[in-house]
């Protein structure tokens, strides 16, 4: 009866057959490296890469030692799985023991027949990850973009995993070659015609002054991008990676404009991608009045009005997204007293009607102006908004 | 079992009349017929009984027991006989000063006999552990759940052919055995070097090393012949649980031994997005949930404390790795939660759409009652605020993006004294944990919204949550 001793390594895959006599006094050893018959590279979790490789190993009849060994790779050692594919009712693991101080591990595999058997071996390797990468390109009227996801494969594995299927969890199957400190880019989607918003907003508290002074506020401008089929995308959750955004120069040529994280985004969630400041929209805050109004007691209300000094200096017509965080506004006219913030518009601002209810809630509320483009004679209409707030209950 | 076996521990038989030291002497080695290695997991400990055959004369035999450079107890060293009809007893035990790891036995036959003894002791060192790895369908429905044990031996010694049991369960040590063996014999830091493998017993290596080639050979032949894992067979004690191998294994120091221990085929299980922030932290995570027990293709033992890997049948001839966890032990009827983390499907935000204040009470400098204007108290200028009532509209939005719908169960745990207000049918999970439940349809939202009302100040009574009807 033959008894084999069939090594994998992650170089190589050796397979040694020789008779029990021989096996005793050390004698003649028949060696050979099967090679990978297939590879799956599988990066669908977030964080941990599945490699599985599936290799013909000649068994004998009776019981084989099949060792798996490796070398400079972070494989770890408790997660590999040995599974049969060819006759997995007869040939299967009857133990597995695994040597001192060596990266290696020995499957004992009974098999009642001689022959070939197609073997998947699973197992979970550190170094080996991905990461994603956006390439977009606005039209010239910045109305659409056209939007490449790339998924990139690092191989910082110290293995050559040859031509291996890969696959990140959602899109397209790619079948690559991967080479030992390889990083290979392969696009996974590319979605065209996306109906972009460009925003404009006006938020103290999240972008702080331009001009503290002149109480003049930053403006920073983002592409907004709706993750579901009505906006040509929706068809799976996009990926934290970085966005590098360009735009058509209406001259056959783009203009790098930025670039930008893009954050993990949900199925119907917006991605925002930070194109940079507006300096073209002006926009000035004052808290115009303040006025206390005794109610009982050392219990207060807080009549404030604060004042938009607004003017676009553009060609176009744009939305300004102007966002009030009523704690922070407390803090401004009193102080934090650490309680929720109780309040109310009153009627007499100029923005009620424009009002957000779906982004607004019980700390920010959001208004919408829309500012018309600059004048013929270049000049821009100062728009003047208030937003007359009662703080109430405060003590 | 033949002398090649003889590597650390050993036993020796004299030729001469007692144990006394002399320049000249002959002994002899009886070897070990059978060994049996009842290996604990809530302990460092493992129960040694070996058998050996030993010829014994009419009148005083003296037997010397070694264990150099292994991790035994000494004072758990015990000698029986199998055989009482041949008059034997042992006289007295010597632990000799000059000789660390080290006993002698005086043995009175009462007539020339050939008599079965047996060795049982206690050493650290061996361990073994459970895993477990589960494949789920593509469907997510069913899965397969296989369960193995893993043994360890840093002892010290080679255990060839061993019978090996492996105890689930706690017991209680007064004193631990590494440290009884550390007091009878070897330093702390070789022990630690024989924990880590990283020293041998280099003076049976080689002898070894040529032994087991044979051995496997050997035992390669009889496996052939029946060439199917080896069943494990599991029977309760007491408090404990008894895993029984199948056969002899061996156990070579520094290698470790995986085997199978049982399989589920098709275990159901169903799918829950669970919120609670003191099992899983802050966030909705999704759980496959299933039971130990008969119906679920499992049920014929408790599962010991062990890692856990959880992947999909990807459906693509390959595998989709889920999850690695610790499972606790299970109790046969038990659940077992699978926790997957956060599913980027399923969507949970949590808003506050409003706040407000009402029921005023104030007090007065120098009075000790209180005053309110819902009462029809006149309030006056100086009197400061004592007590109200904190009003909060919340809303938990869960999205479903998913391609079936989902089970959701919330807990919420609010300080204070608070009346939590909604239409949600909500229960108490304790004193302060309102939990909830819902369906969301595959592409679905729903919104879950409650009322809460946290009296302060003057007005707070308790400390815990009620439920009551948000138009109650």
């Amino acid at each position: 009866m033959n008894v084999r001793i069939i090594q994998i390594t992650m170089l190589a895959f050796v397979v040694v057959c020789s008779t029990n006599i021989e096996r005793a006094a050390g004698g003649i050893k028949l060696i050979t490296l099967p090679i990978r018959e297939r590879v799956e590279i599988q990066l669908d979790h977030p964080h941990v890469t599945l490699v599985e490789e599936e290799r013909m190993v000649p068994l004998a009849a009776g019981v084989n030692d099949v060792v798996f060994a490796w070398a400079n790779a972070a494989i770890d050692k408790n997660s590999i799985q040995f599974s049969c594919l060819t006759d997995p009712g007869n040939i299967r693991v009857l133990s597995v023991s695994y040597p001192p101080n060596e990266n290696a591990l020995t499957w004992q595999v009974s098999s009642p027949n001689a022959g070939s058997a197609r073997v998947r071996i699973s197992y979970v390797i550190g170094g080996l990850d991905k990461t994603f990468a956006y390439r977009a390109v606005a039209s010239n009227d910045e109305e659409t973009l056209t939007l490449w996801q790339y998924v990139r494969l690092h191989n910082h594995a110290n293995e050559a995993f040859g031509q291996a299927g890969m696959w990140a969890g959602f899109g397209e199957r790619f079948e690559r070659p991967i080479d030992i400190n390889e990083t290979r880019q392969l696009l996974s989607a590319k979605f065209e015609d996306v109906p972009i918003e460009k925003t404009y907003t006006a938020d103290l508290s999240a972008h702080g002054y331009l001009n503290e002074g002149k109480r003049q506020l930053r403006i920073p401008m983002h592409y907004v991008l709706k993750n579901d089929r009505d906006h040509g995308l929706g068809r799976f959750p996009l990926m934290f990676g970085k966005a590098r955004i360009f735009q058509d120069d209406g001259r056959g040529t783009v203009a790098f404009l930025g670039e930008d994280w893009g954050t993990f985004t949900p199925l119907n969630d917006e991605m925002r991608l930070y194109l940079g400041l507006s300096k073209d929209i002006v926009v000035k805050r004052t808290i115009e009045s303040r006025k206390a109004i005794h109610v009982l007691g050392n219990l207060y209300h807080y009549d404030v009005v604060v004042k938009y000094e607004i003017e676009n200096f553009k060609d176009q017509r744009v939305v300004l997204d102007i966002v009030e965080s009523l704690p922070d506004l407390r803090r401004e006219i009193l102080r934090d007293t650490r309680r929720d913030v109780e309040w109310q518009l009153k009627n007499t601002g100029t923005l009620d009607e424009m009002i957000d209810r779906e982004k607004s809630n019980a700390d920010q509320v959001v208004f919408h102006v829309t500012l018309p483009q600059r004048g013929e004679d270049q000049k821009a209409v100062k728009q003047i908004h208030k937003m007359n707030v009662l703080i109430k209950n405060e003590w | 079992m033949s002398k090649k076996w003889m590597t650390s521990i050993g036993m020796v038989m004299w030729l001469a009349t007692s144990a006394s030291a002399e320049n000249v002497d002959l002994s002899t080695i009886p070897p070990r017929d059978t060994v049996q290695l009842t290996i604990y997991n809530g302990e460092d400990l493992t129960l040694v009984r070996e058998t050996r055959h030993i010829t014994f004369k009419k009148g005083l035999n003296p037997l010397q027991f070694s264990w150099a450079n292994t991790l035994i107890d000494p004072t758990s060293v015990e000698l029986r006989f199998k055989d009482r009809a041949g008059g034997l007893e042992l006289i007295d035990t010597a632990f000799p000063h000059d000789k660390p790891q080290m006993l002698y036995w005086n043995v009175r036959s009462e007539r020339d006999v050939d008599a079965e003894v047996e060795i049982t002791y206690f050493t650290s060192g061996i361990t073994w552990a459970a895993d477990y790895v589960c494949v789920s369908d593509p469907a997510e429905e069913v899965m397969s759940f296989e369960g193995f044990v893993r043994i360890t031996n840093n002892s010290g010694e080679d255990y060839a052919d061993a019978q090996i049991r492996l105890v689930v369960g706690t017991i209680n040590l007064v004193e631990k055995v590494a440290e009884l063996a550390r007091r009878g014999a070897i330093s702390k830091d070789e022990e630690d070097e024989y924990r880590k493998g990283l020293k041998t017993v280099r003076t049976f290596k080689k002898k070894f090393a040529r032994a087991e080639l044979r051995d496997r050979v050997a035992g390669r032949l009889a496996m052939a012949t029946a060439a199917a894992p080896k069943e494990i067979i599991k029977e309760g004690l007491s408090e404990y649980f008894i895993y029984t191998i199948e056969g002899q294994e061996t156990i070579r120091n520094t290698w470790s031994k995986r085997m199978r221990s049982f399989q589920g085929k098709r275990v159901p299980f169903r799918i829950q997005y669970r919120y609670r922030p003191a099992e899983y932290g802050d966030q909705l995570v999704r759980l496959f949930l299933l039971r130990n027990d008969d119906a679920s293709d499992l049920g014929t033992t408790p599962l010991p404390n062990g890692a856990l890997r959880l992947f999909r049948d990807n459906g693509r001839e390959g595998l989709s790795f889920l999850v690695q966890q610790q499972i606790e032990y299970v109790p046969v009827g038990q659940e077992i939660v699978m926790n997957l983390g956060h599913d980027p499907e399923v969507i949970h935000e949590r808003i506050r759409l409003k706040s407000w204040r009402d029921d005023f009470w104030y007090a007065r400098e120098g009075f000790t009652v209180y005053y309110s204007p819902q009462k029809g108290h006149r309030i006056r200028t100086n009197d400061k605020v004592a007590g109200w009532d904190d009003h909060q509209q919340w809303i938990e939005r869960i999205r479903n993006n998913r391609e079936k719908p989902i089970d959701v169960e919330i807990r919420r745990t609010f300080a204070g004294h608070v009346a939590f207000r909604s239409d949600l049918a909500p229960v108490l999970h304790d004193y302060r944990t309102p939990q909830f439940t819902t369906t969301v349809e595959p592409g679905g939202k729903q919104e879950l919204a409650y009322h809460l009302v946290t009296h302060q100040g003057y007005n707070k009574k308790q400390d815990n949550v009620t439920l009551e009807e948000e138009n109650g």
